[in-house]
Parts: structure tokens; C-alpha cells; sequence
């Protein structure tokens, strides 16, 4: 007797999940993507992990280099360059925006402290509590 | 004689879905930063507590210099013995644990020595699980406290 042959099924690649697959990806990148207000390489100081707290989002940022070069930023808008003196008129801007607004303090290690100094001045007086030092992952951790 | 056309299916084509959601995934992982931004808090007093100075001779005083040197009260390390601000304050929050704690930062000093004893007092608090009263001095402050010392 002579046996059919068994008619071939065409290979193919099962793509009805592609999009599913794709949209979930989609969307843990859209929870986890926080537009960088700030780009400006400075060399951060150590800290220990356990002093190091996650920064919220939206804080307004004060980035001093080296040089005591001054920089500002909302939190929402790109950094900008900023004389230490307005410091004290911008974060009072923040502050009556949002009166819990957090700011963040992004400083070379290597920088003078007065440069600081001066800043934790102008936001003091502008009435800013909430701040924070970044810093960076001491290696002893 | 009737020509029976053959129903054709409707259906929504999808074929081109995933094509956009790449374009999608790829935008979104060149734009992600993932939050790998962490800093130690520190809460700022309120102007209005400029009168209430502390006594610099009740707290912790600690001076850095910009030679990379630190005096606790009166006693000089060297920033490579930053561990010793941890053991000292301990050993006075334990006695009394709402001493105040000085940093003054000399103007010329770097500022990550200032961060270092910064990150040994936070490591104590969180050891301890309470705030300590760490003040950073404003310039007039340090004035003051200079001159009360003497």
C-alpha cells in the first residue's frame, strides 16, 4: 500500500504576543525613566549606603563644580548657568511654588566649601528645609 | 445565475503593532536614567531661629581645615581618621542625646571633607535610629561661634 505523505505545515514564527511583550516593556520603561534635568560631570563625594537616601522626584537642583561654577535647575527645566546671587531669588520661586520643595545639592568633592557656604545661605534664607547632598557609593560598601 | 461573493472577515491588522511599540521601547530605554540619584538628607533650620545660637562650648565643635585636618573639640585628626568622628560622638550621644553636634567647615576647606564627617554623623543617626541636632553654621554663625570660643 502505498502511504500518503503527510502534506508539510509551513514554519512559521508565532508573533501574535510580539505586541503584548512589547507594551509591557513599554510600560516598566515609562514608570522607570526620570528625565535628567542636569548633565554637568562633577566628581561627587563618598558616602556610606546607609546615609544615602533615593532622590524625589521633581527636586530643584543646585550643581557647584569645581571652579565654583553655579547651576540651577526647577526640577522640571534643564539647568542653567546662575549667578550665586539670584540662588536666593530662584529658590524662593521654587519654594512659593511648592512649599515642601526638596532641593538637591550636587557639588564636586573637590570644590571650596565657601562656594556651598554660600548657597546653603541663599537657601536658608529663601526657606528651603528639605535638602540633600548627593553624593556618590562609597567602594568600601 | 447568482454570483455569491465570499464574505471577507473584518478584522483590525496588527501587524505593524509591535513595530511601534519597539519604536516606543527604544525611546523610552534612551531616555531612562534610572534613579541611581542618592544624597544625604539634611534638614535647614528655619531663619527665624537665627537668635537661638547654641552654646559651642555645650556641643560637639568640630573645625575642618583646608589642609585636610579636623579638630574635635580641640583634639586634631586627620581625614583619613574620619571613622574616630563616629566613635567620639557616640560616646557623647550616649551620655547626652540631644547634644548638639557643629560642623564648621573652614571657607578654604575641601568640601567633601565636610561631606565625610557629614556621613559618619548620619551613619551614627542611623545606627542609633534618631536624629541628632547636626548644624552646619552660616557664615555670621561660625563668626559667633569663634568668638565664644575664645
Amino acid at each position: 500500500m502505498k502511504v500518503k505523505k503527510t502534506k508539510s505545515l509551513e514554519a512559521n514564527i508565532p508573533t501574535a504576543s510580539m505586541a503584548d511583550i512589547a507594551f509591557l516593556l513599554i510600560v516598566f520603561f515609562m514608570i522607570s525613566t526620570v528625565f535628567q534635568v542636569d548633565k554637568t560631570s562633577v566628581a561627587l563625594p563618598t558616602s556610606h549606603a546607609d546615609t544615602r537616601h533615593e532622590v524625589v522626584k521633581e527636586s530643584a537642583f543646585v550643581i557647584i563644580t569645581k571652579d565654583g561654577t553655579i547651576k540651577a535647575s526647577d526640577g522640571v527645566e534643564d539647568s542653567q548657568l546662575v549667578n550665586i546671587e539670584d540662588i536666593q531669588i530662584l529658590a524662593a520661586s521654587w519654594m512659593q511654588k511648592r512649599p515642601s520643595q526638596p532641593v538637591v545639592i550636587k557639588a564636586d568633592g573637590d570644590a571650596r566649601f565657601s562656594h556651598v557656604d554660600k548657597v546653603l545661605k541663599h537657601l536658608r534664607d529663601a526657606g528651603v528645609v528639605n535638602l540633600k547632598f548627593l553624593t556618590e557609593q562609597a567602594k568600601s560598601d | 445565475m447568482s454570483l455569491q461573493q465570499k464574505k471577507e472577515e473584518p478584522e483590525i491588522p496588527t501587524a505593524s503593532m509591535a513595530d511601534i511599540a519597539f519604536l516606543l521601547i527604544v525611546f523610552f530605554m534612551l531616555t531612562t536614567v534610572f534613579s541611581a540619584n542618592k544624597g544625604m538628607e539634611h534638614i535647614l533650620p528655619p531663619k527665624e531661629e537665627n537668635d537661638d545660637v547654641v552654646d559651642p562650648q555645650e556641643a560637639v565643635y568640630i573645625q575642618i581645615f583646608p589642609s585636610g585636618q579636623f579638630t574635635m573639640d580641640q583634639t586634631s585628626y586627620y581625614i583619613d581618621d574620619v571613622e574616630k568622628v563616629y566613635e567620639y560622638v557616640n560616646s557623647k550621644v550616649q551620655v547626652n542625646a540631644k547634644k548638639p553636634i557643629i560642623v564648621d567647615a573652614n571657607p578654604e576647606a575641601r568640601y567633601g571633607d565636610m561631606v565625610a564627617i557629614l556621613d559618619q554623623l548620619k551613619l551614627l543617626s542611623a545606627e542609633l535610629k534618631q536624629d541628632l541636632a547636626i548644624t552646619i553654621p552660616t557664615p555670621e554663625e561660625r563668626e559667633l561661634y569663634q568668638q565664644m570660643r575664645q
